[in-house]
């Protein structure tokens, strides 16, 4: 023969084999390829927070000597300032060092004597008792090229003269003053007593301002000296710590104050150094002279009073092993920058716990940029350092996916998902436990329907149905199977839910009626199924006879439901449901998801459970009739058993379809995400919230991020089950070779 | 005695067994029969009922359904009383005890309207001097009137093609423009001409703008007028009007006549009023190639592996594993695709394909958004399983005889697979593709995350170069069903069109299955015979 055609022959055919070879190995790699990927976008929520070295270090530049108070970046890390003791705000270029400008906060030379800080407000208290507040703000400029320019400016600066008090001024904190016009400020004095001077602007019908000023002291029995004190944005409640460490709050009205708390905060008669609201202002962050860290919020006691709440702790941060001397809440999450009086900086998470960072550099002083990606602080020497932050997810942690998380404003620790609402301050709580919860109590009640139906079908099918009937049974069920879940979702929704919410009583009542229906059916039948011709003509049909047992059973139930009802439930199911038991009646709940998984699942574990006793050798089922065993008992004790591995593996892959199964539970189960057992409830899934949060989720934000966690477990729960089934299979088919 | 043995042999649990298979069909056929009895009857004209309240209104429109009210059992019917902007509700309910008369007037006229569905009433006069219709009287003058305007109609659809058309060529010029300034330091003078260009399609295309403007104005000219069943009157532009029909003259071959028209709308039309009336043909289109983007990406790969895990694999742990892969893949969840899709496809090589080829147009995705070729790159992913099983049990099901044979006549193992064994196996294989598509077909949750809308503006395929867009978002029958069911604000108004869709679903995908049983059957014969 040719040599070379052979050769070519054989070249092709080394080809051939080489590419369906890669061929085959790309398909393991692509279901490792697509769990790889999955894990990896999640991975980064379970990432440490990184502060990115110390970007910048250099000894403050000019000439002051005066000592520095505070420091400040932007957000593009382009521009920091330092503010020193005369209350001079110096601006750097944070890429050149060099001083860009400067602002004064006081006209005269004037020295500071107390500073309070809010994000990047300041209220200066000078020497001589009068007080000045001012903001710093930052302008963005591009230039043609697009280039980007930061602009710092002191904006909103107000005089305010100094007030007849009856004590020496400490320290002022005063909130308000922008553009509304109102303004609180309150003054610690030297004799441990608040001044509190609250100014009104109002506006009348013809825009004149009235502006009313009411000031009043908060002269109480305190249980120490106060050491640290804050006010809320509105400047409306009032929060002060003391030296043996009791935290108080007030609430301020336009004429005076209500005590509504009295804590202890700190134990051992310990003072509480540093006292700060985290952002959304109901948390108060207390630092303690012993290193701890707590938030306190206020919770609603039994009585359930909204304005009986009492404060309460609710999480214990990492602590400090030297007294805590500054609180800076992030102004963009839940986190607090805390700084020790070693120098340490701490970077917590509020509700997760989570300890984020520990940087030791011997600070003085903190600050946090608005976007919360800077930290900026002053040395003991005076210098100022600058650090990159890289902390995308400091919500999450295994704790807050999987545990009961207090959350604010909620009265008790709590399962919750709720991954947006409409305020800024809004925090996100992904808890999965609603979720797995919602998929497990679907896809199990969806297996109640199911089982039964599809394995004793299945049984039926392969073994007692004549082999004609059986030619036609399978394909309609393949046929079923084909149905896209769509469909079914749609029909259950839209056709089947109206239905069964108008018939209740009847569609419950249609669990027992069928059955016991069927029972009675089998009375007459008995004598009939003894006649031998009888019994021979009817073998293999016997479901052909049932369908008018079904339908009678349901005409009865339909019958009976309105009288019954009348009877027993006051002519209204739901509402007796509602009044009686307290059971909230949905109209998409797990009924009629039972029904639709079902139908979804039914045809995938028929098929299976089929294929399964069909393999079953013959010879086992003839030698069980041939010694004498009826057809049932053949089934009971032969088949059923051989067969188990494979029915068992069918249960396995339906219950894998289920849990995955979206567009039905999308459509019909109303998607909220809560943990109750009622079967008169929705419930939310894994893969249903996948599909209604993935539009509003920021690629790779925490929502983005926490959903491809939820399919990632969605994949491993299959790919268990899947695994499991396919082993169990691989042994059936050994042990019965019929492969 | 008699009685213990049928108990204690068992027979009433074979009942039960039967009593499950019964449930078990009754219930796959209720649900078909629920979509088809809905699905099919809704293009047929249905009777227009005048109903004369015992408060002397009346109320006129199809009765859509009838119920006893909850408490009072006293029966009650649904219209459908159209006119939506006039009554603000489609549909009212009406005791049937508050109804003195209830008649089928023959001159009652339902109108199809571009906007605010139907109106049911009765026509009073046409006012349209410029058409110089011949002088008939009542209906078949508004019949007249309706083909006279047709020409009018004719023009400003190819009007509004050239427009399209133009603000295409605008579009790419720009797209160049902004192309050239991108790369900087280019041609001043291709940039001058570019720009010179733009400007001469923009005059053209407000020419155009303010003569289609003109042409809608004269064609809204012609106007008829109708009144209610109060006598309340109502004027409607010829041009708003669909179709008209009076249903209660009809006779059977005049309904079937308006059956077939509805159906024909169906298939080629452009779906209106927030797609709960009008056609489906995007939503066709859009699955159908998507569809055959899939196939192309899933066949190949799902037989080349299918092949090499029968044929040329060695049995041992790494093929137990591709195949405990391979049915994993079936049974992951289809939103994990999409949600993979979404990650892997359109995020990542989407966004790498921008910034490499589309840079000019970011911050603006091309590829970096959901689009045709990411969801059929998803569904194909999805699909390749079913190929690989389908193959692989082809290939199986022919006696190794077959291939020894071959192999004995000195054929090589790719000449055995290519002349012998795929010919041999390839209705099996066909079978799996039909799977496949059905599949492919019927998902929808991959799709929501990977590039499906409500509404594409443009088919992923039309006449311009390069004339497959695979960048476009597309419609999709299956999303079709959920966004209308259950986005739309008119619930009740959306049913009609979301059986229909349901019942073109289901038949597309009964059909695609049916096929694939009969092949398989078919096969299966076949070598029940060679097996000999």
């Amino acid at each position: 023969m040719d040599r070379r055609f052979i050769q070519k022959v054989r070249r092709h055919d080394r080809i051939a084999t080489r590419l369906i070879t890669v061929g085959g190995m790309l398909v393991i790699a692509s279901v490792i390829a697509i769990l790889l990927l999955i894990i990896k976008v999640t991975l980064p929520l379970f990432m440490p927070a990184k502060a990115e070295g110390i970007q910048t270090i250099f000894a403050a530049p000019g000439a002051q000597s005066q000592p520095l108070l505070a420091a400040g970046v932007d957000n593009y890390q382009e521009v920091g300032f330092s503010l020193d003791n005369q209350g001079l705000f110096t601006f750097y270029d944070l890429k050149t060092n060099a001083v860009i400008t400067t602002f004064g906060a006081s006209d005269t030379l004037r020295t500071v004597r107390g500073l309070d800080r809010h994000d990047d407000t300041f209220t200066l208290l000078w020497q001589d008792g009068g007080v000045t507040l001012c903001q710093v703000a930052y302008t963005l400029t591009y230039d043609d090229n697009g280039k980007r320019t930061v602009v710092p400016e002191l904006n909103n600066r107000k005089d305010l003269p100094p007030e007849a008090l009856p004590a020496a001024p400490l320290r002022v904190v005063a909130r308000g003053g922008g553009d509304g016009g109102d303004l609180t400020r309150v003054t610690l004095l030297a004799d441990n007593r608040f001044n509190v001077t609250r100014q009104t602007t109002t506006r009348d019908l013809f825009d004149n301002e009235t502006t009313e000023t009411v000031s009043f002291l908060i002269d109480e029995e305190l249980p120490g000296t106060i050491t640290a004190f804050t006010l809320d944005r509105q400047g409306d409640v009032l929060y002060a710590g003391t030296d043996t460490g009791s935290l108080l709050r007030w609430k301020l009205d336009d004429g005076a104050a209500t005590r509504t708390d009295n804590v202890v905060a700190v134990p051992n008669n310990q003072a509480i150094t540093a006292l700060a609201l985290v952002f959304g202002d109901i948390s108060a962050a207390v630092g303690g002279a012993d290193g701890s860290l707590t938030t306190w919020m206020p919770v609603a006691p039994e009585s359930n009073a909204a304005d009986d709440k009492k404060l309460r702790a609710i999480h214990k941060l990492t602590g400090h092993s030297s007294p805590v001397d500054a609180i800076i809440p992030s102004r963009r999450s839940k986190s607090l920058v805390s700084l020790g009086r070693d120098g340490h900086v701490y970077f917590d998470h509020m509700t997760s716990e989570n300890h984020l960072l520990d940087i030791d550099a011997a600070l003085a002083t903190i600050a946090i940029s608005g976007q919360g990606n800077s930290l900026i602080g002053i040395d003991r020497r005076g210098a100022l350092r600058l650090w990159n932050i890289d902390n995308p997810h400091p919500e999450i942690n295994l704790k807050t996916l999987f545990g009961k998380i207090w959350y604010e404003s909620y009265p008790e620790p709590d399962f919750t998902w709720q991954s947006s609402a409409g305020s800024d301050d809004f925090e996100a709580k992904f808890s999965l436990v609603p979720l797995l919860f919602g998929t497990l109590k679907g896809t199990l009640y969806a297996m109640v329907f199911a089982l039964p139906l599809a394995i004793f079908g299945a049984v039926y099918t392969s073994q007692f149905a004549s082999p004609r009937f059986k030619k036609t049974v399978k394909p309609v069920i393949e046929i079923m199977a084909s149905v896209p879940s769509v469909v079914i979702g749609f029909l259950i929704a839209l056709w089947l839910a109206p239905l069964v919410e108008k018939h209740l009583l009847a569609t419950l009542l249609s669990l027992v009626v069928v059955p016991l229906v069927f029972l009675l059916f089998m009375l007459p039948m008995q004598p009939l199924c003894e006649t031998p011709t009888i019994q021979h003509r009817m073998k293999g049909y016997e479901f052909i006879l049932l369908v008018p047992v079904i339908i009678l059973a349901g005409g009865l139930c339909f019958a009976a439901a309105p009288w019954l009802e009348d009877l027993f439930f006051r002519g209204d199911l739901k509402q007796w449901l509602y009044d009686v038991p307290g059971m909230r009646y949905d109209q998409r709940n797990c009924i009629i998801i039972a029904f639709g998984l079902g139908i979804a699942v039914i045809p995938l574990i028929f098929s299976i459970t089929e294929d399964a006793i069909s393999n079953i050798p013959p010879s086992l089922t003839a030698a069980s009739l041939a010694l004498g065993a009826s057809r049932w008992q053949t089934i009971w004790r032969v088949v059923l058993p051989s067969a188990s591995p494979g029915i068992f593996a069918a249960i396995m892959i339906g219950f894998g379809r289920a849990v995955g199964e979206t567009m039905i539970v999308l459509m019909a189960t109303g998607n909220t995400p809560i943990i109750d057992w009622s079967i008169f409830n929705g419930m939310r899934t894994l893969s249903a919230n996948i599909a209604v949060e993935i539009p509003e989720a920021p690629q790779g934000g925490t929502l983005y991020r926490v959903l491809f966690l939820c399919a990632t477990l969605l994949f491993m729960l299959t790919f268990i089950l899947n695994t499991g089934a396919e082993i169990i299979r691989e042994r059936l088919r050994k042990k019965y070779g019929r492969y | 005695m008699m009685k213990a043995k049928f108990w204690r042999q068992g027979e009433p649990y074979v009942w039960a067994t039967g009593m499950a298979l019964a449930l078990v069909l009754f219930l796959t056929i209720t649900l078909l029969s629920v979509v088809i009895a809905n699905g099919a009857a809704i293009f047929w004209p249905q009777p227009v009922a005048l109903a004369e309240l015992t408060d002397g209104s009346r109320v006129l429109g199809e009765i859509s359904q009838q119920q006893k009210r909850p408490q009072s059992e006293e029966q009650r019917y649904q219209f459908k009383t159209g006119n939506r902007e006039m009554y603000s509700l489609d549909f009212r309910w009406v005791d049937a005890s508050a109804i003195k008369r209830l008649s089928h007037p023959a001159r009652v006229t339902v109108l199809e309207r571009l906007e605010n569905g139907n109106f049911y009433g009765y026509l009073r006069e046409i006012r349209a001097p410029q058409l110089n219709l011949p002088a008939a009287t009542g209906d078949t003058a508004l019949a007249q009137a309706l083909t006279a305007i047709a020409p009018q109609q004719a023009e400003i659809e190819q009007l509004n093609d050239t427009i399209a058309e133009l603000n295409y060529r605008l579009e790419q010029v720009q797209n160049k423009l902004a192309g050239l300034r991108h790369q900087r330091g280019a041609d001043p003078a291709r940039l001058e001409a570019l720009a010179a260009e733009e400007r001469t399609l923009k005059g053209r295309f407000d020419e155009l703008a303010t003569r289609l403007a003109d042409q809608r104005s004269a064609l809204n000219q012609h106007e008829a007028v109708f009144i209610d069943a109060s006598g309340t009157e109502k004027v409607i532009a010829l041009a708003d009007i669909v179709r008209a029909y009076q249903p209660n003259t009809m006779g059977v071959w005049q309904k079937s006549g308006y059956y077939l028209t509805r159906l024909r709308e169906l298939f080629t039309e452009d779906p209106r009023e927030s797609n709960t009336e009008g056609g489906l043909f995007p939503a066709i289109f859009g699955t159908i190639m998507l569809v055959f983007l899939m196939s192309i990406v899933s066949f190949p790969i799902g037989v080349v592996a299918g092949v090499y895990l029968r044929e040329y694999a060695k049995e041992g742990v790494l093929v137990k594993m591709v195949r405990i892969a391979v049915n994993n893949l079936a049974g992951i969840p289809s939103i994990v695709y999409g949600i993979f899709g979404l990650g892997f496809f359109v995020y990542g090589i989407g966004s790498s394909i921008d910034q490499l080829f589309f840079a000019e147009r970011l911050p603006n995705p091309t590829f970096g958004t959901g689009g045709i070729l990411w969801a059929s790159l998803t569904l194909g992913l999805l699909t390749v399983p079913v190929v690989i099983v389908a193959t692989e049990e082809a290939l199986g099901a022919i006696p190794p005889g077959i291939r020894e044979g071959s192999q004995a006549l000195a054929a090589t193992k790719f000449q055995t697979l290519t002349k012998l064994l795929l010919p041999m196996a390839s209705p099996g294989i066909l079978t799996g593709f039909i799977l496949a598509m059905a599949r492919a077909a019927g998902e929808v949750a991959p799709l929501m995350i990977t590039g499906v809308v409500k509404l594409a503006p443009a088919l992923p395929l039309d006449g311009h170069f390069p004339y497959l867009h695979l960048d476009r978002k597309f419609m999709h029958l299956g999303f079709h069903i959920y966004d209308i069911g259950f986005q739309s604000p008119n619930v009740e108004a959306s049913k009609p069109m979301v059986y229909v869709t349901t019942l073109l679903l289901i038949l597309i995908v009964l059909l695609m299955t049916s096929t694939a049983i009969y092949l398989r059957n078919k096969m299966r014969k076949h070598y029940a015979v060679v097996d000999v």
